[in-house]
């Protein structure tokens, strides 16, 4: 079940069932993510939406089916490969996930020093990335410092700065007031633009008009329905 | 590991040190100690094993004659002895001459020995061992043998006390072995505790890096760096202060003690340091891997 404005499958999800012991959070899924796709999921709380990004994102291990990332068959990398895959992927938690005890700067440099970047390189990533989320002021500052627009701001950023082939929000504006969402928000719109795949878990219905990409509905597990926004 | 990773490893550890500093003191501190107790036992076991060896070079036969032996009884007995095997050099001590030496040894009390009508010191063969006969196992049935021998009296060899002072070595190679071991696993366990609450407070922050890319080598590294640094450390600390008090022992010793004085105690090789400060290390890595391995488990 996919329309796409691509044609290179990014994600591809075959038949995914997701248990926890008898509870049921995924249940047959099918869902292709094309690249260069801005998708949203949504639906109501515990539909399902925050299991599906984990399982794209190797933080789940699928009961049954089949994801396939950039053509990797996520059931069959070993442990030892996560890291280099997540590296590929870049994902927004709804509670930021930032070290309170590095500065802006060095949250976002983690990603490149972990990879093994020169510090050359990596200095001018973060401010170029911190620069794109308006915070290259605040690179010194510690996360507890920062307002919850600005810290998810720094989680974006820390999400782009690696060229992630797909980035992955989940309530990327849940903890946010309407302004510092919208902030927020531009910035995914920004790197869609610049040819990042987006998939968005939410149910802040008010995002849907401002890009043009589609919504996938979900509800007890089930993919209910698509459409274009 | 290129100098990027090298410079993020060395931020990290000083981290993770300034965010626990006397955690990671109390850890050095444990190590230098655990290497003061190690090698409190390694000096002795140096030096007693060298006093043994001294010992042992020392040990002969003396086979006692009988009263009135015919000088050329004598000089058969002694061929006949030198026939043994395990026998280097024979030496005979008339009862005259063993006299002599016992006033010699008796110094000034010598004249306690003036009462005596008549010598009753026997005459004797001081036997000399070839070398690997000095061993109680091998000196018990050579004495045994010499004993057999007509014209010979008794015969005296250290085979009582040097099967006494075996086995005391023995014994105090296996407190040591006991004793290091405690140390040991003592040191071990401290430190894979020390690494267990920095992983413990630090645990978001590696659940973080995990999920940016990081591999579990990039996130155990500062750890093996900073209890490796940790054991270096607390090592040479330790070996220091063993030093000092080493010198400090000895130099009262030869002022007080003149017996203890003429025994020359040696402080550890430098071979023996190197092995002392990798097991320090040893340990502290230990104790990280232990940690690491639990803690990292998926």
């Amino acid at each position: 079940m996919s329309v796409g404005t691509g044609v290179e499958p990014v994600v591809q999800m075959f038949h995914v069932h997701k248990r926890y012991g008898p509870q049921i959070a995924l249940r047959d899924v099918n869902l292709t993510v094309l690249k260069n796709e801005f998708v949203f999921v949504t639906g109501p709380s515990g539909a399902g939406k925050t299991t599906l990004l984990r399982l794209i994102f190797l933080q789940e291990e699928v009961s049954e089916g089949q994801i396939l990332v950039n053509g990797v068959n996520l059931q069959r990398v070993r442990r030892k490969m996560i890291p280099l895959l997540r590296r590929s992927i870049g994902f927004v938690f709804q509670d930021f996930r930032l070290i309170d005890s590095y500065t802006v700067y060095e949250n976002i440099a983690l990603v490149l020093e972990a990879t093994g970047h020169q510090k050359s390189y990596t200095q001018k990533k973060v401010r170029q990335v911190l620069g794109m989320v308006g915070l290259e002021d605040r690179m010194h500052t510690y996360p507890p410092r920062l307002s919850g627009g600005e810290q998810q701001r720094v989680a974006v950023a820390r999400a782009a700065v690696g060229n992630p082939w797909i980035l992955l929000a989940d309530e990327l504006t849940g903890n946010l007031d309407d302004e510092a969402a919208d902030m927020v928000f531009d910035l995914l719109r920004q790197l869609h633009r610049r040819g990042t795949t987006i998939v968005v878990a939410t149910h802040d219905t008010r995002l849907f008009d401002k890009v043009a990409g589609r919504i996938v509905f979900l509800n007890k597990g089930q993919i209910e329905g698509e459409k274009r926004s | 590991m290129n100098l990027i990773v090298l410079s993020s490893v060395i931020q990290r550890v000083r981290r993770n040190i300034a965010a626990g500093p006397y955690l990671h003191l109390a850890a050095t501190a444990t190590i230098a100690f655990s290497m003061l107790i190690l090698g409190v036992f390694a000096i002795l076991y140096v030096n007693i094993s060298d006093l043994v060896r001294s010992w042992q070079q020392d040990i002969r036969v003396v086979a006692y004659l009988e009263e009135g032996l015919v000088k050329e009884r004598v000089e058969l007995l002694r061929r006949h002895l030198a026939e043994l095997q395990g026998v280097e050099e024979i030496r005979y001590v008339s009862k005259g001459e063993a006299m002599t030496r016992l006033r010699s040894q008796m110094k000034h009390r010598a004249s306690l020995l003036d009462g005596l009508k008549e010598n009753p010191l026997p005459a004797s063969f001081e036997i000399e061992l070839a070398p690997g006969w000095q061993r109680w196992e091998r000196l018990d049935p050579l004495a045994d043998e010499i004993k057999t021998f007509s014209g010979i009296e008794d015969v005296a060899a250290a085979e009582a006390w040097l099967h006494r002072f075996t086995g005391f070595m023995g014994f105090f190679r296996l407190a040591s072995l006991i004793v290091g071991g405690l140390v040991f696993a003592t040191t071990v366990f401290v430190c894979a505790n020390t690494i267990r609450l920095t992983l413990y407070a630090k645990r978001q922050e590696i659940e973080i890096m995990k999920l940016v890319g990081a591999t579990d080598s990039f996130v155990k590294i500062p750890f093996y760096v900073q209890n490796l640094l940790e054991g270096a450390l607390g090592g040479i600390v330790g070996l220091g202060l063993l030093f000092i008090s080493f010198k400090l022992l000895i130099a009262r010793l030869h002022s007080g003690h003149a017996l203890l004085s003429t025994f020359d105690i040696r402080f550890l090789s430098l071979t023996g340091c190197s092995l002392l400060l990798f097991v320090g290390i040893f340990m502290a890595w230990l104790g990280s891997y232990i940690s690491l391995r639990q803690f990292l488990r998926p």
